[in-house]
């Protein structure tokens, strides 16, 4: 049997989108119920990545940025880019193996987060001039504008600053719910077409 | 069930306008911007976009998402009188801290792109059913299975918070406590968004069923429900903003 490709979607992983999109709202209505200092917005694409690999992980972050934009805040459709790359990152990570421990999972964390900050920081530039609204994030951002007079050093470490410790926990926090999966639906979502002979 | 979406029904022109008009309207609303990078241009894409809101009757339902962004806007404003690179005029002094002209017109400059960009979105939003937004798509070649997911998430959102409440009740009742310090904030956090996610990844398995039994994965075309509603300028108009960002092109290379 030969193993499914990580770029085939197939209904089971369809069907999962709006669901991740739904795991996305309810973690950052979480994250507001518990008055966490975090968004912890992206679980779901991260998530699905995991579950079906990175082209149903970037559709859901693409689909799930449009859904926002469409019901609570349009400046999430500026921001779309971002989740996609999310989505993909982790997803090709997670092929490649990287979701065996929480050790790994971390470097995942990180590896999203960098991605993250790496496609928002031309898109605070485009947009806001290179804040990201964040209150701290553009506290750091004068500082070291004012410091070095870069925009773009500035704009990154602002991003960097607000981004990368969401980003990371957002990762360990789709791990923590895979690890609680039952192996017949991770399996629904690796193997859903193929018929298994003895 | 409450309904989530920004969308508000009134009767008016610009509701009549389909889905397809007001994304080129978007796009045309941030190319221009960027083809004659002026203040000008600017302020007056900006006050074409609220104008429209106003003829929707939508514009006090987006002051709101208005005053959001205004509010970030007006620390880019701060900051970038303060720090901007290319400050050299001093316009005023705060202490020992001055405060400088092209700062402030660089931050206008953000300022009124970003919330030209947010009054076009915000025509879409307000004055569109999603599911009208959708169907247009769909109708102009988007994938019926991606369109199919697009819908879904308006009814599983609403499910998945209903979920939400009942778990939440459950885990109080067992003790779990959901205020406090930090710490048992954050170890709240699991337990209440694990059995969430479980029982609707569960549902997918269900869902994927009852869609493959009605023929989801079946080749060839679809039929639609609804009559396709046709804006009667609908295409004049789209046409006539394409002639506005060519000809905004050819004057950037001419002047």
């Amino acid at each position: 049997m030969s193993k499914r490709s990580m770029w085939s979607i197939s209904t089971a992983a369809l069907v999962l989108i709006p669901v991740a999109v739904g795991i996305n709202y309810i973690g950052k209505l979480f994250a507001g119920v518990l008055k966490l200092p975090l968004w912890l917005d992206a679980i779901g694409t991260v998530l699905s990545s995991m579950l079906a690999g990175p082209v149903i992980g970037g559709l859901s972050g693409l689909i799930n940025n449009i859904i926002y934009g469409l019901t609570m805040d349009p400046i999430s459709f500026v921001y779309a880019l971002t989740s996609v790359f999310i989505g993909l990152a982790a997803g090709i990570m997670a092929h490649k193996g990287w979701i065996s421990s929480w050790g790994k999972a971390a470097v995942v964390g990180l590896v999203v987060g960098l991605t993250a900050v790496v496609i928002s920081t031309p898109l605070n530039i485009w947009f806001w001039g290179g804040q990201t609204g964040n209150l701290w994030g553009d506290i750091v951002f004068g500082y070291v504008l004012n410091a070095t007079k870069s925009v773009w050093l500035a704009s990154f470490v602002d991003e960097l600053v607000v981004d990368l410790p969401d980003k990371l926990l957002t990762v360990l926090a789709a791990y923590g719910i895979y690890r609680m999966l039952p192996k017949s639906l991770i399996h629904m979502y690796k193997n859903n077409d193929n018929i298994e002979s003895l | 069930m409450k309904s989530m979406s920004l969308y508000v029904e009134r009767e008016s022109t610009v509701h009549h306008i389909d889905p397809i008009t007001k994304l080129v309207y978007i796009a045309a609303a941030i190319a221009l911007p960027i083809i004659l990078p002026s203040l000008h241009t600017a302020w007056i894409c900006m006050l074409i976009s609220f104008v429209i809101l106003g003829m929707g009757r939508v514009l006090t339902r987006s002051l709101p998402i208005i005053g959001f962004v205004g509010f970030i806007l007006l620390t880019v404003v701060i900051i970038q009188g303060f720090f901007h690179v290319g400050n050299e005029t001093v316009l005023f002094r705060l202490g020992s801290w001055p405060f400088y002209e092209e700062g402030l017109l660089f931050a206008m400059g953000i300022t009124f792109r970003a919330l030209n960009i947010v009054g076009a979105f915000l025509i879409l939003v307000l004055t569109t059913k999603p599911s009208d937004l959708v169907e247009s798509l769909v109708r102009k070649g988007l994938s019926p299975r991606i369109g199919y997911v697009l819908s879904s998430v308006f009814q599983i959102i609403p499910q998945m918070m209903a979920t939400v409440d009942t778990i939440t009740d459950a885990q109080r009742s067992r003790g779990m406590e959901t205020e406090g310090k930090l710490m048992t904030r954050i170890k709240a956090f699991l337990p209440l968004i694990g059995p969430v996610v479980l029982s609707s990844l569960i549902d997918t398995k269900e869902r994927t069923l009852a869609l493959q039994v009605r023929g989801f994965n079946v080749k060839g075309s679809k039929t639609f429900l609804n009559e396709e509603k046709m804006y009667r300028y609908g295409s004049a108009m789209r046409w006539s903003m394409l002639a506005i960002v060519i000809g905004a092109v050819i004057w950037r290379v001419i002047a």
